[in-house]
Formats: structure tokens, C-alpha cells, sequence
């Protein structure tokens, strides 16, 4: 006989309790503006929400929800309310090119914004193609997105970059490294296509500068051994280690390194250490340099974004993630303006040929449709910044 | 000078962290018979714990029973109200608990926001040979060793008869008076408590994110299943060759070869030992 006793039901008190939680995770959710189709301009903005870049993915969200409240406040586009539609990718390619379709095929809406990852970019290219409807791609970096506009530009001639491609990526960091007389670097991040190709590109663009690596390494992001990376790192002496990891992960590895080498120079490319509010908290034994597409003072638009974004979502932004989203919705709006109407044809036309004035400086998109970042004249420059005790300081490009 | 002795104490400290997480596993997989997909959310549980401590100016020394207590109480609750009569369905348990882990992500991300927090971990002591000592590492790795002793000790001595019986026979234990229910829900509550005692010991040593708890959950399942759940002392031992053997592969192989490397070995040790590599004969099912 079974003298084990289960009860039948679940104990109610439990039931009560975990109602309540779902209450509450329903009614404290980020609210984004109304989503029902009609007079509003839908802006579709895809990006992780849930899932390990959801930080990067929110600050995303709430930058482009931001740019859409300053375009409404500058009287909309062609007399009507902008709306950010919002969709979760989960950093995930099949989620984020599901959402892209819902958006462009249920949720009506006139454009896209996003993805994060370049693996999902790449997804929601074929979605925006095949709808014909106006990408803007912000921060995914691989130079497969500007490679399929040239090759095929009668069907991708929807998509376009105001972020830096993985080639303009390297000739910023390497601009940096000269200005800080490197001649050694080490280069870590995570195993993903993101940093595998900036790592490559960095290697081609330094040896050009005489700047050569003294160290390159990929951790798994399942199981990153931060510990024998930092180790192995600091023990190849170089003049910098420059940080490509997105993620949380790069805080750790600051933190491992800083242990095992404390004043070693760490230069982080990946946007997540530009967030103020884990600052506080990092080791600044050493230099720790942060880059940014635009830092609060290194110029009016830029000081006015973070004092807006600051008082709008209670932090200041990191610099990145948000703030190319931010520039990107802000460049829709204003290529419709421009041309007058919603229409993909007269959009495109209006971004080929246009200037557009954004928190990081002036967007004109070359031939590629891929907005011009670099070190040449009328070039979008990006700024770095230097951490310490009492905030950031800029000190890139010098002035 | 060479840098094996840091990457060799590195290892030690790694796998007295999967030894923390892992032994909790191991109970509940043992006497309640679960495998508990949230176990990875009360090691979050703990580091937020130690996050919100450490915000108020308040130590690990607080902070790391705090997080244990509250995760007694939700493990407890939580064995009581679900585990406990959901047993029966074979499918229902995992389902469940990670549900619960899922849920608990989405109620960290509510309460803290989606970006990385940080503790301060304080400076490393300088030791011998250029070796670097990391403060928490330390501290982590012995209060590791202490909470397992002491989990060895009560499982051969007589307060710990109870869960012997129960992991070895419920109708046995059940017929001579133990409340077998309360043993199970007492039971996953303290495996709840140690994995957010691991949490709090390892906040400073990285990121604390609502996510946080997901790579812990996957390598304490890998200790325990090759390890087997009879032996404490054969889990602490396994999981520290497993720290070591992942921190020389990826300094000397390869970060990437590092968990192909880990995985490999459990694959080889499974084919071997299919029951791994610490067996009870004769035990009745």
C-alpha cells in the first residue's frame, strides 16, 4: 500500500500569492505609448527586453520611446503623433524576425527600428525587404548589413545604419589607441560574431597604425573563465586591454583583471560599462576608458539628451544603447518630414541625400546606405570617456 | 613567473562555488527527489540580497544568513504549497520550477531594472610567489568547506537519520513516524538556503543581473549527475576538479575549450560510471 499522502490541490494560500505576483509584474510592466492603429505615425522597435541583454534592449526602448515624445513636442511628423511600438527580441533571431512581421503585417506600422544583435539585424533585414518598409538599423555592427545593401541594392535598399560597422568601429578604437601612444593591446570579449569580427578588423586597422596585439581571446559566454583570461591577459603586458564584451560579463572581467593587474589601462568598447550607475561601484585602481557614440558635454544636444533622458527614466544614459536608438527614430522623423510623406520611396530618397542633426553629431549615409562614422572631415567621431571617483571626464577626440 | 599557481588557485575558488550550489542540488535530488530548475533563481535571490546589504553599508557577514533565512522561507513555502503536491505528476516538477525561476527573473528584473549591479569586493591580499588572493574568493571557498562539513557531519549523525530514511526509503520512514512531508519541504528550503548563501558569498566577484542564476544552475547540475547524490565529500571533491581542470584549459588551451573541455570530461566519466562516480549498491528502490 502507498502509505505516501499528496494532497489533491494546491495549497490555496499559494495560489492567492502567486496571483497577486502576476498582478503586479502585469500592472508594474514598462507601459510604452498606446498601440491601437490610427492617425499616429507606428514606429516599430525591435530589441531583447527579457533574457541576457535586457538591459541593453530597455535602455533601447526607452531612448527610441524618448525620441518619439521630442518629436511629438516639435509638432509630430506631417501634422501626426508619432507612436513607438515596441516588440522583445530576447537577443533570439527567429523571435526577433516573428516580431518584425507581426509589426509590419498586424501592428501596421510605417518603419522599423532596431534589432540589437547583429545575428538578429540580420533577420529582420529579410523582413523589412520583403515588406518593403524602412530599416533603421542602430547598433548592430556586422558588415554583412552595409555588404548586402551593395551587393543587392534593389532589395535592401530599405535598410539603413546610423550605428558603426564593424570597419568604422576599428578605425575609432585605433584613432583612440594612437591619441594614447599604444603600441600593445590585448583584445577580449565574449565568443560572438559581434566581437570575433571587431577583433579581426581591429588587428588589420592597428597593424596599419604600427599598433600590433599582444593578446586576443574570446571567452564562452556559457562559462566565461574570466579568471586565467584575466590572468593570461595582464601577463602579456600590454599597453591596454580593450574590452569588447556587450554584456554583464564585462564586469566581471574588469573585476578579475583589476585584481590580478590593478593600474593596467582598460579601454571598453561594448557600451555596458558606460552605465553611471555601475560605475560607482567598479575598480578604478586603474585608467577605465569608455566609449560612447556621444557623452553628456561633447556638444548642446548631447548635454540636453542625457539632462532629458536623465530626468525622463531616473539614470543617466550609457551613451550607446541608447542613444544611437534615440538618433535613429529622431533621423526617421526627420527623413519623412523631408520628403514629405510616409511613403518607403520618398523616405529613402530623403535619408540618400539628406543631412540629419542627431545627439551624436551630423548623419549622411554613403552609397551603402551606412551613415558616415570615422576620422575623415564631416565625420561622425563618437567620444570616449575616462571614469572616476566623481564621474566621467571627456578625453577623446581631444579638443 | 609562472602563472599556474593563480590559475590553479583560481580553479579552487571556482569550484568551491559549484560545490555551494551543487550539494544544495544534490539534497533536494536526493531526499525530495526533484530536479529543481529554480535553484539557479535563490543563487540570484542571495546576490540581490547582498546587493541591497551592501547598499545600506552593510557587510557580507549579515548579508550572507539574511539571504540564506529569506530563501529558507520561499523554499519552504515554496516545497510546501507546490513541490509537495505536485510530486506525483513526473512532468509537472521541472515544469514548475522553472516556471518559478522565470517568474523570479521577471520579478528581480521589476524590482532592480535589467542593468548589471555591482558589490564592492575590496582589494585582493598579496600572497606568495605573486600569487593574488581574491578577498571573497577566500572567504567563499572556506565558508564553501564549512557548510558542506557540516552538511557531511549532520548526514552520519542522528538528527540527520531522517533524511537518510527518506532519501533511502519514504514508506520506511513514513512507517516508523518520520513526517516524510515535512522532511521534503524542510529539506528543499535549506537546499534553497545554501544556494543563496553561494549567491551572497559571490556578489562581488561579478555582475548581478536577474540572469545571473542560469550558468550556476547548469554547471551544479553537471556536478551532481556525475558525482552522484550520496556523497558530500565526493561532490566538494569533483566540483574543485572541475574549477581546476576548466581554469587550465581555457589559460592553457582556450576560453571557448574551457566548457568543451568540462563537458567532455563529464560525457567520459557518465560512459564509465553511468551511475557516477560515487555508487550506493543494493539501494531499494
Amino acid at each position: 500500500m502507498d502509505t505516501r499522502s499528496y494532497p489533491r490541490t494546491l495549497f490555496p494560500g499559494s495560489l492567492i500569492v502567486l496571483s497577486a505576483v502576476f498582478l503586479h509584474a502585469i500592472i508594474a510592466m514598462p507601459v510604452f505609448p498606446a498601440d491601437k492603429p490610427g492617425d499616429a505615425v507606428r514606429i516599430g522597435v525591435l530589441a531583447p527586453l527579457s533574457g541576457p541583454y535586457a538591459a541593453g534592449g530597455t535602455s533601447f526602448v526607452q531612448a527610441a520611446t524618448l525620441a518619439a515624445e521630442q518629436a511629438n513636442s516639435e509638432g509630430g511628423v506631417l501634422g501626426r503623433r508619432v507612436e513607438v511600438v515596441a516588440a522583445d527580441t530576447q537577443g533570439r533571431v527567429d523571435v526577433a524576425k516573428s516580431e518584425a512581421l507581426r509589426l509590419v503585417s498586424r501592428e501596421k506600422v510605417s518603419a522599423l527600428v532596431g534589432a540589437y544583435l547583429s545575428e538578429e539585424t540580420v533577420g529582420v533585414m529579410e523582413v523589412a525587404a520583403s515588406h518593403r518598409k524602412v530599416l533603421i538599423v542602430p547598433v548592430a555592427a556586422t558588415a554583412e548589413i552595409t555588404d548586402r545593401v551593395r551587393d543587392e541594392p534593389a532589395r535592401y535598399r530599405y535598410v539603413f545604419r546610423v550605428g558603426y560597422s564593424i570597419p568604422q568601429w576599428a578605425e575609432l578604437v585605433v584613432a583612440f589607441l594612437s591619441d594614447r601612444s599604444v603600441r600593445r593591446y590585448a583584445f577580449v570579449g565574449a565568443g560572438i560574431r559581434w566581437n570575433r569580427e571587431l577583433g579581426d578588423a581591429l588587428g588589420r586597422t592597428a597593424a596599419r597604425a604600427g599598433i600590433s596585439p599582444a593578446y586576443v581571446s574570446y571567452y564562452s559566454p556559457g562559462n566565461p573563465a574570466f579568471d586565467p583570461v584575466a590572468v593570461a591577459a595582464a601577463g602579456s603586458a600590454p599597453d591596454i586591454v580593450v574590452l569588447g564584451d556587450p554584456g554583464r560579463n564585462s564586469v566581471s572581467f574588469l573585476k578579475r583583471l583589476r585584481e590580478v593587474a590593478p593600474g593596467l589601462p582598460v579601454f571598453s568598447i561594448g557600451g555596458a560599462l558606460g552605465d553611471a550607475r555601475l560605475a560607482a561601484s567598479l575598480p578604478l585602481s586603474g585608467p577605465l576608458f569608455v566609449q560612447a557614440a556621444a557623452w553628456s558635454g561633447a556638444s548642446a544636444a548631447a548635454t540636453e539628451y542625457a539632462v532629458r533622458y536623465e530626468r525622463r527614466y531616473g539614470a543617466p544614459p550609457v551613451g550607446y544603447s541608447d542613444t544611437l536608438p534615440y538618433d535613429a527614430v529622431g533621423v526617421l522623423a526627420a527623413a519623412w518630414r523631408k520628403a514629405g510623406s510616409l511613403d518607403a520611396a520618398g523616405a529613402i530618397a530623403a535619408l540618400e541625400m539628406g543631412a540629419f542633426q542627431g545627439v551624436a553629431g551630423t548623419y549622411r549615409f554613403d552609397a551603402d546606405h551606412q551613415a558616415r562614422w570615422g576620422t575623415g572631415p564631416g565625420d561622425l567621431r563618437g567620444t570616449v570617456v575616462r571614469w572616476e571617483r566623481d564621474g566621467a571626464r571627456i578625453v577623446f577626440p581631444p579638443r | 613567473m609562472s602563472p599556474l599557481p593563480q590559475v590553479l588557485l583560481d580553479g579552487l575558488v571556482a569550484g568551491g562555488a559549484y560545490a555551494l550550489m551543487a550539494a544544495g542540488m544534490s539534497l533536494i535530488l536526493g531526499v525530495v527527489k526533484v530536479v529543481n530548475l529554480s535553484h539557479g533563481a535563490f543563487f540570484t535571490l542571495g546576490a540581490y540580497v547582498a546587493y541591497a546589504m551592501a547598499d545600506r553599508g552593510i557587510g557580507g557577514p549579515v548579508a550572507v544568513p539574511l539571504a540564506a533565512a529569506i530563501a529558507f522561507a520561499f523554499g519552504v513555502f515554496l516545497g510546501k504549497s507546490f513541490i509537495n503536491p505536485a510530486r506525483s505528476h513526473p512532468f509537472a516538477l521541472p515544469v514548475g520550477t522553472l516556471a518559478c525561476a522565470l517568474l523570479f527573473e521577471q520579478a528581480a528584473q521589476l524590482a532592480w531594472g535589467p542593468h548589471p549591479l555591482a558589490v564592492d569586493g575590496g582589494a585582493p591580499w598579496p600572497g606568495p610567489f605573486g600569487v593574488v588572493v581574491r578577498r571573497w574568493g577566500a572567504v567563499a571557498f572556506l565558508a564553501s568547506a564549512a557548510i558542506l562539513g557540516a552538511l557531511r557531519i549532520l548526514l552520519v549523525c542522528r538528527p540527520g537519520l531522517p533524511l537518510k530514511l527518506v532519501a533511502e526509503d519514504e514508506e520506511i520512514a513514513s512507517s516508523v513516524g518520520i513526517d516524510v512531508e515535512a522532511v521534503r519541504y524542510l529539506t528543499f528550503g535549506g537546499a534553497c538556503a545554501m544556494a543563496a548563501a553561494a549567491g551572497a558569498l559571490l556578489a562581488p566577484a561579478g555582475a548581478i543581473t536577474p540572469t545571473m542564476g542560469r550558468g550556476p544552475l547548469v554547471l551544479s547540475l553537471i556536478v551532481v549527475i556525475v558525482a552522484g547524490m550520496d556523497s558530500v565529500g565526493a561532490t566538494f571533491l569533483l566540483s574543485i576538479a572541475l574549477g581546476v581542470l576548466g581554469n587550465a584549459c581555457a589559460y592553457y588551451l582556450s576560453p571557448q575549450w574551457s566548457y568543451v573541455a568540462l563537458l567532455c570530461s563529464v560525457a567520459l566519466l557518465l560512459s564509465a560510471r553511468p551511475t557516477g562516480i560515487v555508487a550506493v549498491p543494493g539501494r531499494r528502490d
